[in-house]
């Protein structure tokens, strides 16, 4: 008996090692939750043979939080947004990317490169590009009543309302209400974009960017802030579920490809970029997760339908009227300040 | 008994019992999302045997629960022995640092090792890890061998020595078979709580290492996968099984 | 055992509690006092600024809420356990067998399985609402999701056995006779319960409430699964600030607090028990 136990740990233990102890061909994925469908990961690995490990994070700080404290090494791939991209590069988390080696790249558009946040795309290529905008359960509340972000602020949604746990999108509403830009370094316009938000927080319900269609579907949410992605594919469980260009302005952002200082499977990494870009890929990203693509190639690929489908590809009049995210540098801690007094103070 | 006590009895595992029911009954459900019962499938649980990075986080979380639970076992249940046999400097002070241990909430430990563990450089990953969950298991292994030891009467030791038994006959056919309830019973324990640890392994592991707990909060946080309803109801009834074999260990032991 | 395997078990098992139990311990004091950086960790210099900002911030406030979540989900839970664990305690030993069993199970299961099955039930189109809808008891779903009660219930419905078992342990050694003899003597039912069993399971109570009341104060997930990330908890922030925020100062001060708090009360505990063992003693 106490042989036999013994000999069934010892297998049971042989059994688990390799899986932990094998090195083979891998590349190390971070990224936001919900942002590249399962079946893209394992068609990279079946082509490869490049084992994808994927982790997810729901916000920069954490993103970035997580990269500090592994002091760059771990991951092969992240996900930063635009201001993200240039504060890591800043801090010299980040490497050079190998434009040589993203043959895909020349498929971009070229709206969407050498952006402010990294010239000539030194340390990034974008990987998608969305707007923040207003999701509306249009079976509980009439969608011509929501035109602007101010109509958050209706006491009739009290308790009711979702922001997204970003502490620059939320302070975009309130700038953009006010006439600042949302790019912002002034102290003082945050204050104030501090003090109106404070008024919107008893009709908040719940901070979730995890997925945030997850609590309209479950009918806790009923208006609020949302991605356009996460709008799309609420909408294909519930058409009730509706998306609205606010009138002072989405919020619009792109994410992108970078290569942490510290990675290890560099070249898995480039490879890892390049299949992302390539356009039946990126088709098969738009349609599953419903953002933008920068691939220009693979919008003639896409269905009509969904390529003229306001949700995913807003009107040029709905593209300027909203504002591009940028570093705020210095003022981010003013930012995290209030963030941190505007979360907890109530 | 009267009928009051029983609807009371009733009431309490109700609110017990309902979430994991749901849970369990919603894996074998047809209905994605578990809202009403649309016949009776398993193709969830084929659906989690194919989710390559739940199966290697099932996998890793299995290796560190086995290993923290085994050197837990060992280290706490020797130490534990020496507590309770000998008198030595020092003793007093590890019984306080084994109920400080045991009284802090989780996440003070947490941050305390992963500050330990970024200082001196140990990369977070299965060794940060293991060297975690051991120690969080520690206490309970020695609090459980040393309750056990509790009515045990030190002279029979001295007594089969006089017997002209050897040191390692004593251990062998003394001590190791009074333990032998309270040893598993740590082992279970310490394996469930570095199973279900989720507080700690979000600090002290990193990506190359990937834990169950981990891997359920980010799923959980989106949403409904069946397939984690599967792989909990998997979960349920194992741990039904360890509990009634340890159990029925300790039962046989009392006998 | 030999001496010189004596040794070594000694030599091992304090070694390991001072590097990764002590050490770490002392490791987050040292944090607490060192100055804040926006881009590292910390900054190596002697600081109170941390401790500052605990007093005169917010924090406190989060800080009396989430000792407030704790001290009503710790009296909830004994609230439900005494009569549970008295009804127990008093069944004949197989029916007390299966009921420890079915006690434990749910112990044993994943805890974050258990707080998202919580809320299958208490969503706004969850079974609870369903069933009292159905039942005609309410007219409109409650909406208990991303609250305080929400965190709440999560938190009994994790903690329930942590209060259970102490307290089991402590009543089975309870002699009932006493209740008949108090009976006899002409005591009411109040009179019993508050000066004959309240007295003697005090030990009982006092330690199911420090089992879930400690760990209650650091289950940041519950709160973030159920609180929607506004009813945050003391673990949350210290979770914020390690993991999001980088503010390992300030999360150390927390840590720091929440200890000294948690050291009060077991020294509250100890003295309690130390005055009933001499009141036995006297009496």
């Amino acid at each position: 008996m106490k042989k036999l136990f013994i000999r069934f740990t010892v297998t049971v233990f042989a059994m688990l090692i390799p899986a932990a102890a094998v090195c083979s061909d891998k590349v190390f994925v971070y990224n936001w939750t919900e942002y590249i469908p399962d079946a893209v990961l394992q068609q990279f690995t079946e082509e490869t043979g490049i084992k994808v490990i994927y982790t997810t994070y729901e916000s920069n700080e954490a993103m970035y939080a997580k990269l500090k404290l592994m002091d760059g090494t771990g991951y092969d791939v992240v996900f930063p947004s635009t201001y993200y991209v240039n504060k890591m590069a800043k801090e010299g988390l980040l490497q050079v990317v190998d434009h040589e080696l993203i043959p895909n790249i020349n498929g971009l558009d070229a709206l969407l490169l050498d952006k402010d946040y990294d010239p000539d795309n030194t340390y990034s290529i974008p990987y998608m590009w969305g707007s923040t905008g207003i999701a509306v359960n249009s079976e509980l509340i009439p969608i011509e009543k929501v035109t602007s972000w101010k109509d958050l602020w209706n006491e009739e949604y009290r308790g009711q309302l979702l922001l997204h746990d970003d502490l620059r999108e939320v302070f975009h509403i309130a700038l953009s209400i006010k006439g600042y830009s949302s790019n912002t370094r002034n102290p003082k316009e945050i204050e104030e974009a501090y003090l109106l938000l404070k008024e919107l927080m008893p009709n908040v319900l719940l901070f979730n960017s995890d997925s945030p269609r997850m609590p309209y579907l479950a009918g806790e949410a009923t208006i609020g802030m949302i991605w356009n992605g996460e709008a799309y594919m609420a909408q294909e469980e519930n058409p009730a579920i509706a998306y609205v260009y606010p009138t002072e302005g989405a919020n619009f952002w792109v994410d992108s490809f970078v290569i942490p200082k510290g990675a290890k499977n560099i070249e898995n990494a480039h490879k890892f970029i390049n299949f992302m870009l390539r356009p039946d890929i990126a088709q098969a990203c738009v349609e599953s997760v419903g953002y933008a693509t920068p691939v220009l190639t693979a919008l003639p690929l896409l269905d009509e339908q969904l390529r003229n489908n306001p949700i995913l590809f807003p009107s040029r009049a709905a593209i300027e009227a909203g504002e591009f995210q940028t570093d705020v540098g210095e003022a981010l801690p003013v930012y995290q300040k209030f963030w941190e007094k505007l979360r907890s103070g109530n | 008994m009267k009928p009051f006590r029983i609807i009371y009895l009733a009431i309490v595992f109700l609110y017990l019992y309902i979430p994991l029911a749901v849970m369990v009954a919603n894996s074998f459900n047809v209905n994605k999302y578990g809202m009403r019962w649309d016949g009776f499938t398993l193709q969830w649980f084929s659906a989690m045997l194919q989710n390559h990075s739940l199966m290697e986080a099932t996998r890793n979380s299995l290796l560190v629960a086995i290993s923290s639970a085994t050197v837990a076992t060992v280290l706490g249940g020797l130490g534990a022995t020496c507590i309770y046999l000998y008198r030595f400097r020092g003793r007093k002070v590890m019984q306080v640092t084994l109920l400080t241990i045991m009284m802090i909430p989780d996440i003070i430990l947490a941050i305390g090792l992963l500050v330990l563990f970024v200082i001196t450089g140990v990369s977070l990953g299965f060794w940060s890890l293991l060297l975690a969950h051991v120690t969080f298991c520690l206490p309970f292994v020695t609090v459980t061998v040393l309750a056990r030891l509790q009515g045990f009467d030190p002279n029979l030791i001295d007594a089969a020595k006089d017997l002209g038994a050897s040191e390692s006959q004593t251990t062998r056919h003394i001590v190791i078979p009074l333990l032998k309830p309270a040893l598993l019973a740590s082992w279970l324990l310490s394996f469930t709580l570095s199973l279900d640890d989720v507080i700690v392994s979000s600090f002290v592991t990193g990506p190359s290492f990937d834990v169950l707990p981990l891997k359920l909060f980010s799923m959980v946080k989106v949403g409904v996968k069946p397939e984690v309803n599967a792989l909990s109801t998997l979960f349920v009834g194992i741990s039904v099984v360890l509990i009634l074999i340890c159990h029925y260990l300790t039962k046989e032991n009392k006998r | 055992m030999k001496p010189s395997s004596r040794i070594t078990i000694i030599t091992l098992l304090g070694f390991w509690l001072t590097i990764f139990g002590g050490l770490p311990l002392l490791l987050l004091l040292v944090t607490s006092f060192l100055g804040q950086h926006p881009e590292k960790f910390f900054e190596l210099n002697f600081s109170l600024e941390s401790y500052r900002q605990l007093l005169d911030s917010s924090y406190l406030d989060i800080l009396l809420r989430s000792i407030k979540q704790a001290v009503i989900t710790t009296l909830l839970c004994l609230v439900i356990s005494y009569p549970f664990v008295w009804l127990t305690a008093r069944m004949n030993k197989r029916n007390r067998n299966i009921v420890l069993i079915l006690v434990m199970i749910p112990f044993w299961t994943n805890s974050l399985i258990r707080t998202y099955a919580v809320r299958i039930i208490i969503g706004t189109n969850g079974l609870l609402n369903k069933m009292l809808l159905g039942l005609g008891l309410i007219d409109s779903p409650l909406r208990l999701m991303y609250s305080e009660t929400a965190v709440v219930i999560g938190l009994i419905y994790l903690m329930l056995p942590f209060m259970i078992l102490p307290l089991y342990a402590n009543l089975e050694k309870f002699d009932y006779r006493l209740v008949e003899a108090a009976r006899d003597l002409g005591a009411g039912n109040t009179q019993i319960f508050l000066r004959i069993a309240l007295p003697l399971t005090l030990p009982g109570i006092i330690g199911g409430s420090i089992m879930v009341f400690v760990p209650t104060m650091g289950l940041f997930y519950v709160a973030s699964l159920l609180g929607g990330g506004k009813n945050l908890l003391v673990g949350n922030l210290i979770h914020q600030n390690f993991l999001v925020s980088q503010n390992w100062p300030l999360g150390a001060a927390m840590s720091t607090a929440l200890i000294l708090m948690l050291l009060s009360m077991l020294l509250a505990y100890t003295f309690i028990l130390r005055k009933m063992k001499s009141r036995e003693v006297a009496g």
